[in-house]
């Protein structure tokens, strides 16, 4: 069932449109992410669905009701969309009881309500301090607590997690899974991150220049982008030219196979002809040394033996986890560094010489769409 | 890993995203709430409507009188005096307050803290009695010199407090950088500290020059007649209402020639902040043997501006007081001045919340046309403001609000209006817009909202919009004489009438009880200006 409708919607401030024709569906129960960089139109989405600012033109259908569209408008009050912004904006005034029971009536605001809740976030007995005495972590959980008090069947979540530190983070951010799965509310969570959009959400939409590019679960969205730009937005990416032919493609990697039906979508997408490779890093072998048989530096084909690429490390990034190493190939000026991701491995100070090799199957799209 | 970052667009022809044309826009626009600009738009037709009055007025003396009015000795004789006492104070005002909040601010003066009390004290004395002070102690204080002495030693805090609240907020490390670019400590001083201080002495200077166009009773004393003097004796001596009129008009213009120059001199001057690292104390820059000469400074500006005025109320009120009736007409003067202070003070502050929540939380034509015609209002004298109500509602009013106590706190409310609108605006300030849509988006109207957020938050701005309001009525003497219901007497009012008489002694505790009254309300001023800076400080 379809919790949040929106279909064509825009927005404009002044002679710059934000929201250039939006269309989503954010199926109920579900965690959304709306990923996109900064300046994409985000938060703008997100106030036009909380009914902070009103659409241009287009509909946003809550629960099967229209509160945004041709003669509707439903004011933020009678919406009952929680909502927990960036920075928490607590009210600075009240305690923390008080501020999770704000929008609930009167009598029930002083009620065993707030205690639940508090202790729902992890904050049993923190009810009587002021939002200034609460850790930045403490400040989102209260600002969740409070949007859940008054029984939503949505939460916005805008980029809630942004100014809190790296383990903080990850620890906030699953309580909030946790407890929008315990709940069953729908959750909208916007952020430019897009580990977090991956690591967080059931599905994620990917916003650019005021559309939805492509919304899908995380994993397809790594494994099959709709176009390049996304390939390059989610995740590291090598985005090769290449020639393809009978469901092959020849790259400076090699010959590789292309994923069947990649290239049936969008439109009919040509057989043969010129394309852009998506090799992710972690699709590229690392081998160090130079290759054996052009260990002269003389000139040769491109591919050394066996559809390895000889080249030289021009940067080496470690991780600790893993590494991500930066490659120039060797015979060719021209031809892009190439990214890959090695787990272990000898640290490799540049200027060592590599080998590298490919595994298929990769994505291609016809060349224009790369539009670098 | 910044390949990972950037989200390319899509090429010109990327098949199926080709950009639809966009779809017919329905007319929606952040408008402004209803209510709220018809209640700005009420306030700023009673604001503007002073000067409405004197252009009818004008019009009906016909255009001939008005030149011919205008266009005369007289005119050029006030011009002269007003303007160069105004040039001549504003200069040393500038100077002496600037040089006191660097002072204060960024040495290491001894004793910086009781320094920062004494030099903002004699705000809250009445210019009046500032000249009373003077002029009753020494014959020569009267005239252009005596002009100067007495207004530049009562007004000088106008521009201190500006220019050491902008010293206090600016990036000192910004000083450490010019030396350290090469730039010595006179010419830093010149390009980095008084450029980052540009902005508030320019707006001291702009309130200094404001209150000499408007001042009367200070004047009066010291036998120097500027516009103000002359239109209070051409209505309410003369009863020339054409020639206070025309008078007026000039005056009204040179109040508008100061706000635009004001506005030039300030013109694409900018400070800015670089982020919350300039949080940052830098170590104050030491007097050394500068410290005695700076200290005796100090010791002199407080004698002269503070002890000369009180001591000399003490003096006539010990040596000449006669006790007899003194208590029961002090206790009515009080009371009433207490109640118009009062009520002028909720009734500006009340009338400067629509604009200020406009100014502050919208964009736009209308909402610039509200502000910008509230400004008129600094451009407007006391004396003309009163005058023209005074005139008015004698005329017109049926003589129902001529000299009643509603007229005389309108006319308050419509000349301290400015002052209520800062304070209004900088405690909304700190109430933000994103809390009220929070809170909207819990489920509460717009009025739940303003009762339960937006007005619990600018509270303590809202009392000291009102403090500021109040303070300014006890000590306003111009507006209140013209106005004043007959058989009431006010604090002002009242030591005006023994100090005419030459009855100092009766007029001294009057001054008293006025400073003191207007003490209070600057301390609480000073306590939220001051927590208004360092916020949980």
């Amino acid at each position: 069932m379809t919790q949040l409708a929106v279909t064509g919607l825009y927005k404009a401030f002044g002679d710059h449109p934000v929201l250039a024709g939006v269309d989503l569906e954010v199926p109920a129960g579900s965690l959304t992410a709306i990923l996109g960089p900064s300046g994409s139109g985000k938060t703008t989405l997100l106030r036009v669905l909380a009914g902070f600012e009103r659409a241009d033109a287009g509909t946003v259908t809550i629960g099967g009701s229209v509160v945004d569209g041709p003669g509707v408008y439903l004011p933020p009050e009678r919406r009952r969309i929680g909502y927990v912004p960036q920075e928490g904006s607590l009210f600075p005034h009240l305690t923390v009881a008080a501020n999770i029971g704000f929008g609930l009536p009167a009598r029930q605001r002083r009620g065993p309500a707030t205690a639940e809740l508090l202790e729902a976030v992890g904050l049993a007995g923190l009810g009587r301090r002021y939002p200034h005495q609460l850790s930045g972590g403490q400040q989102q959980r209260v600002a969740l607590a409070r949007a859940l008090a008054i029984g939503p069947k949505i939460v916005l979540l805008d980029e809630p997690f942004a100014s809190l530190d790296a383990h903080l983070r990850a620890s906030v951010r699953a309580d909030v899974q946790g407890l929008l799965a315990k709940t069953g509310i729908t959750g909208i969570l916007v952020t430019h991150d897009q580990d977090e959009a991956l690591s967080t959400a059931d599905r994620v939409a990917v916003l650019r220049d005021g559309r939805i590019a492509q919304c899908d679960a995380p994993q397809d969205l790594y494994d099959r982008p709709a176009d390049a730009g996304i390939a390059r937005f989610i995740g590291d990416a090598n985005l090769l030219d290449g020639v393809l032919e009978a469901g092959t493609v020849e790259t400076i990697l090699g010959r590789l196979p292309v994923e069947p039906g990649c290239l049936a979508s969008p439109g009919p997408g040509p057989a043969h002809g010129r394309v852009t490779v998506l090799v992710r890093p972690e699709q590229v072998e690392l081998r160090p040394g130079a290759s054996p048989g052009r260990a002269n530096g003389r000139p040769g084909a491109p591919a050394g033996q066996a559809g390895e690429l000889a080249g030289r490390v021009v940067a080496y990034g470690y991780h600790g986890h893993d590494a991500v190493i930066h490659v120039r190939p060797e015979h060719d000026g021209a031809a892009p560094v190439i990214v890959v991701r090695t787990v272990g491995g000898d640290q490799l100070p540049p200027g060592s010489p590599v080998r590298l090799r490919a595994r298929g199957p990769v994505l291609a799209w016809p060349h224009d769409a790369t539009a670098p | 890993m910044t390949t990972s970052q950037t989200l390319r667009r899509p090429g010109p022809s990327s098949p199926g995203r080709a950009p639809a044309a966009r779809p017919a826009v329905r007319a929606r626009r952040a408008r402004l709430p209803v209510a709220l600009t018809a209640a700005g738009f009420a306030v700023a037709a009673v604001l503007t409507l002073p000067l409405v009055f004197l252009l009818i007025e004008a019009r009906g003396a016909g255009a001939a009188t008005v030149t011919h009015l205008i266009f005369r000795r007289l005119t050029a004789d006030l011009l002269w005096n007003t303007v160069r006492l105004t040039v001549v104070v504003t200069v040393l005002c500038a100077v002496i307050g600037t040089a006191a909040a660097w002072c204060v601010e960024r040495t290491n003066l001894p004793g910086r803290r009781v320094w920062a009390v004494l030099v903002v004290v004699p705000l809250a004395i009445p210019d009046f009695v500032v000249s009373f002070g003077w002029a009753s102690l020494w014959t020569w204080v009267q005239g252009f010199r005596g002009a100067v002495v007495v207004m530049t030693l009562a007004v000088y805090p106008l521009v201190y407090l500006p220019v050491a609240a902008s010293l206090r907020a600016a990036d000192p490390g910004q000083e450490e950088v010019a030396r350290s670019l090469g730039v010595g400590r006179a010419r830093t001083f010149v390009r980095v500290t008084l450029a980052q201080a540009r902005g508030a002495i320019l707006g001291g200077c702009l309130l200094v020059a404001l209150v000499l166009l408007a001042e009367y009773g200070a004047f009066e004393i010291l036998g120097y007649q500027t516009f103000t003097t002359e239109i209070f004796t051409e209505f309410s001596v003369s009863f020339s209402v054409p020639a206070a009129c025309a008078l007026s008009l000039v005056l009204v213009a040179l109040g508008l020639l100061v706000l635009a120059g004001e506005g030039m001199l300030r013109g694409g001057g900018r400070v800015s902040r670089s982020g919350p690292l300039a949080a940052r104390q830098m170590p104050p820059h030491r007097l050394g043997r500068a410290t005695l000469p700076v200290l005796a400074g100090f010791g002199l500006l407080t004698v002269l501006a503070l002890g000369v005025p009180v001591g000399a109320s003490v003096y006539w009120m010990v040596a000449r007081s006669s006790h007899a009736i003194l208590g029961v007409s002090l206790t009515s003067a009080a009371l009433h001045t207490a109640l118009y202070a009062a009520s002028a003070g909720a009734l500006a502050t009340a009338a400067a919340l629509p604009i200020a929540l406009l100014a502050i939380r919208y964009t736009g034509r209308v909402r610039y046309f509200l502000e910008r015609s509230t400004y008129l209002v600094l451009a407007m004298p006391g004396v003309v403001i009163a005058f023209a109500l005074a005139y008015f509602s004698e005329r017109y009013g049926g003589g129902l609000l001529y000299q009643s106590a509603p007229l005389l706190v309108i006319c308050y409310s419509i000349m301290f209006f400015p002052l209520a609108l800062v304070g209004v605006k900088a405690s909304l300030a700190r109430a933000p817009v994103s809390l009220d849509e929070m809170a909207r988006s819990l489920g509460q109207r717009r009025l739940a909202v303003l009762w339960r957020v937006t007005l619990r938050l600018a509270g303590p701005g809202l009392a000291a919009a009102f403090c500021l309001v109040f303070l300014s009525v006890v000590t306003e003497l111009t507006a209140t004489l013209l106005l004043i219901p007959t058989g009431v007497q006010t604090l002002a009012t009242q030591f005006w009438s023994y100090e005419q008489n030459l009855a100092y002694g009766q007029a001294a505790p009057f001054a008293l009880v006025m400073i003191a009254v207007a003490a209070l309300p600057s301390y609480v001023l000073g306590r939220f200006f001051d927590r208004s800076a360092h916020p949980h400080g």
